[in-house]
């Protein structure tokens, strides 16, 4: 079954066209890493996913919502999309524990009491069950992303968009976060990845877009993209970067 | 809509069977009550009406009307409105009297009955006590002089200005004329006869060099062909306290001498028992603390006010609605961009001149200050919001969050932090803003001692007095603030 299903899709800002006509779909469990050149608009592909970017033309059909359809509640689609964003976002006035109930009691789908109860035990997942009472301030880099992923699988999403998880990380903090995303793939949960990570997008990702310019110039499995890859860009972009 | 109309017309009923009930209550009492007039007045305007010490009014035309009260029989219930409040009172029916140091003239004539004069006024000039080169109006020539506006004085020296060749600088209260002369910026002042007598008598340094000049007299006023009883009884009382020298003591208590009244020597001891300076600052303390009050209050309310419409204007300006942006910017522009002298102004005075309706000086006060402190929170509240990372808003849409709920729980709670010196900042403009608010009248701390300062002519030691009574208490507020702001940041 379809999870996302991506047809035509463009986005410009002004008279800069950023994504020129994508088309994909994404599958229940799959992992798919999208890689490629800054510039080149996954991270704005992304955000086109959950409506963070309105979508110029095009159709994005997530979970059976239609979201370029003006009426859909974007709201409650979003509690199904969780994001992980590149410079964490975590709330800076809320306690860890705060940060990752707020959601889910403010809109109703737990009470505080179960709230806390599940964020105690997502902390445990992450590895920070002792950061429970603490604020954003004074947590590291590879905590922070570790409290915003549970911040966002706090509203039991069916999808995790991850937005460059790892790049504002110093390099020895890259694999704690890595870690608890792989661990969340290995439990079956449908995840898209813009990553720079090379190494986790052949280990754990189930395909790999790679963009440029706009379009989806190549996809596959990670041995076809990573082994064996047709396109002119591609070929110059993986050596660049392997 | 039925009820509604039920209701009304019952409403109408009720209206009429009072209205009927109380036509009959009054004219049962008026045979054996003595009869009540309200008479409305100046608020000061030394020394015909002005406030004491205790805030009680006195003056020559609060006495007069008391002695005559009580000599022909009648209650009165003192309004102080303002003269132009009072006069406008006076042709709608809501005072049945004016006593304010009115002059009789033809104009007035056509819509008011004067009484019998009871005080001759006129323009006469007055020069520094120590001054000894002028002695005539010959020796006002290539030197400045002083005026009130609007007064006998002004009209008088504009007159002679040309004959006498002096030109002439133009002030809006009585005090700052006799500074302006004992300062040495003008030679000379001219002011109507009483106003000069009384600041002489309380010892403002002033004398007088020339004889009063031939001017106009003062009148009771009633509205034409009404309440004629009200006004032959002042004249008959008029006369009758003339005659017996009730008259002459109560001029004489408030200009020294009884023939001051015609314009004789004026005793500039009379106010005689020279309060020290301290014990004359210790006296309006109560005055100037009710000012303070009254300034604390009008700002406290007023940002209060200015707060909800920063809030409204404020989440309007980060809006991503074209038209709301534009709405709000046209109202920061508005009030921001114009002084609000002006805009105290505009509210007080023109704007329900032009649409007929009357407004409270302290309603126009809040609107005010409201409205000019309204425009500076938008844009330290615009600015607080845009100043949080664009990610914060994103993270918490990102969870399904509404914006509206994002905004209040994730992004203000972040933003008054960075908010929070910039209101401090606002509450002290606004605090010494109400200050200006004196030009409409509004009693605050500036007020409070202007008033004494027209009836004592202490300019120094009232303004250095109230100085250092703004500085206190914003110092103190800044502490508190800052203490405030400290635990804001830590939390």
């Amino acid at each position: 079954m379809d999870k996302v299903k991506v047809s035509g899709l463009k986005k410009s800002y002004g008279s800069n066209e950023v994504l020129k006509g994508i088309d994909m779909e994404v599958q229940e469990g799959e992992v798919v890493c999208v890689i490629g050149p800054s510039g080149s608009g996954k991270s704005t592909f992304l955000r086109c996913l959950n409506l963070l970017e309105e979508i110029s033309a095009g159709k994005v059909i997530v979970d059976d919502h239609d979201l370029s359809d003006k009426n859909a509640d974007i709201n409650k689609i979003r509690e199904n999309i969780g994001m992980v964003f590149q410079h964490f976002n975590l709330f800076p006035h809320m306690s860890v524990l705060k940060n990752i109930t707020f959601a889910p009691v403010e809109l109703k789908k737990q009470t505080p009491a179960e709230a806390e109860k599940q964020a105690i035990a997502l902390l445990e997942r992450v590895g920070l069950a002792d950061k429970a009472n603490a604020y954003p301030a004074s947590l590291s880099g590879g905590q922070k992303q570790r409290v915003a992923i549970a911040r966002a699988l706090a509203m039991n999403p069916d999808i995790m968009l991850f937005d460059e998880p790892t790049s504002a990380l110093d390099p020895e903090m890259v694999g704690e976060v890595l870690g608890v995303m792989q661990d969340l793939a290995r439990e079956g949960m449908t995840m898209i990845i813009v990553t720079h990570e090379m190494g986790f997008a052949r280990e754990v990702g189930s395909r790999v877009i790679f963009m440029d310019g706009g379009y989806i110039v190549e996809e596959g499995t990670p041995e076809e993209v990573f082994g064996n890859p047709k396109n002119e860009r591609t070929i110059s972009f993986l050596e660049k970067v392997l | 809509m039925r009820i509604q109309k039920k209701i009304t017309g019952f409403m109408v009923l009720l209206l009429f069977f009072f209205s009927f009930v109380g036509s009959l209550v009054p004219s049962a009492h008026a045979s054996d009550a003595k009869k009540t007039y309200v008479i409305g007045t100046d608020t000061t305007f030394a020394p015909f009406e002005f406030q004491d010490v205790n805030g009680d009014f006195v003056g020559i035309d609060m006495d007069l009307i008391k002695a005559i009260a009580a000599d022909q029989g009648f209650e009165i219930k003192i309004q102080s409105l303002g003269f132009n409040a009072a006069v406008q009172a006076l042709q709608s029916g809501n005072v049945d009297g004016v006593i304010a140091g009115m002059s009789i003239t033809d104009e007035r004539k056509k819509v008011f009955d004067f009484s019998d004069p009871y005080f001759e006024a006129g323009p006469m000039m007055g020069v520094a006590a120590q001054n000894t080169t002028i002695k005539s109006y010959e020796d006002l020539r290539g030197q400045r002089v002083a005026v009130k506006a609007g007064t006998e004085g002004a009209t008088f020296a504009e007159s002679i200005r040309t004959k006498y060749g002096f030109s002439i600088v133009t002030f809006d209260d009585s005090s700052q004329l006799v500074d302006e002369v004992k300062a040495g910026g003008s030679v000379a002042l001219f002011e109507d006869y009483p106003v000069l007598a009384y600041g002489i008598t309380q010892g403002n340094g002033i004398k007088t060099v020339t004889p009063k000049e031939k001017g106009g007299s003062y009148g009771f006023a009633v509205n034409k062909g009404q309440n004629p009883e009200l006004l032959k009884m002042f004249n008959d009382g008029l006369a009758k306290l003339k005659s017996n020298g009730q008259y002459d003591e109560i001029v004489a208590k408030y200009l020294g001498s009884a023939d001051a009244a015609s314009g004789g020597n004026i005793d500039s001891e009379a106010g005689a028992a020279k309060d020290s300076r301290l014990a004359l600052i210790w006296q309006s303390m109560p005055a100037f603390l009710k000012g303070l009050g009254n300034t604390l209050w009008y700002t406290v309310v007023s940002l209060f006010f200015a707060f909800i419409l920063g809030l409204i204007f404020g989440s309007m300006k980060v809006s991503h609605n074209k038209v709301l942006r534009a709405i709000a910017t046209v109202f920061v522009d508005l009030f921001r961009g114009i002084p609000l002298l002006i805009l105290a102004f505009f509210i007080y005075f023109a704007i329900p001149q032009a649409l007929g309706f009357k407004i409270d000086p302290w309603l126009a006060s809040i609107l005010t200050l409201s409205l000019n402190a309204g425009a500076y929170v938008t844009e330290i509240i615009r600015g607080g919001i845009q100043s949080i990372d664009k990610g914060q808003m994103e993270a918490a849409r990102s969870l399904g969050v509404p914006y509206g709920t994002a905004m209040r729980k994730i992004i203000l709670p972040q933003a008054i932090k960075v908010m929070v010196p910039s209101f401090i900042n606002q509450m002290v403009i606004t605090l010494k803003d109400t200050s200006i608010l004196s030009i409409i009248g509004l009693v605050e701390l500036a007020q409070s001692g202007k008033l004494v300062i027209a009836r004592t002519y202490q300019t120094f030691d009232v303004y250095l007095t109230i100085a250092i009574m703004y500085l206190i208490v914003i110092t103190i507020l800044t502490k508190i603030a800052d203490r405030l702001e400290r635990r804001v940041s830590r939390g």
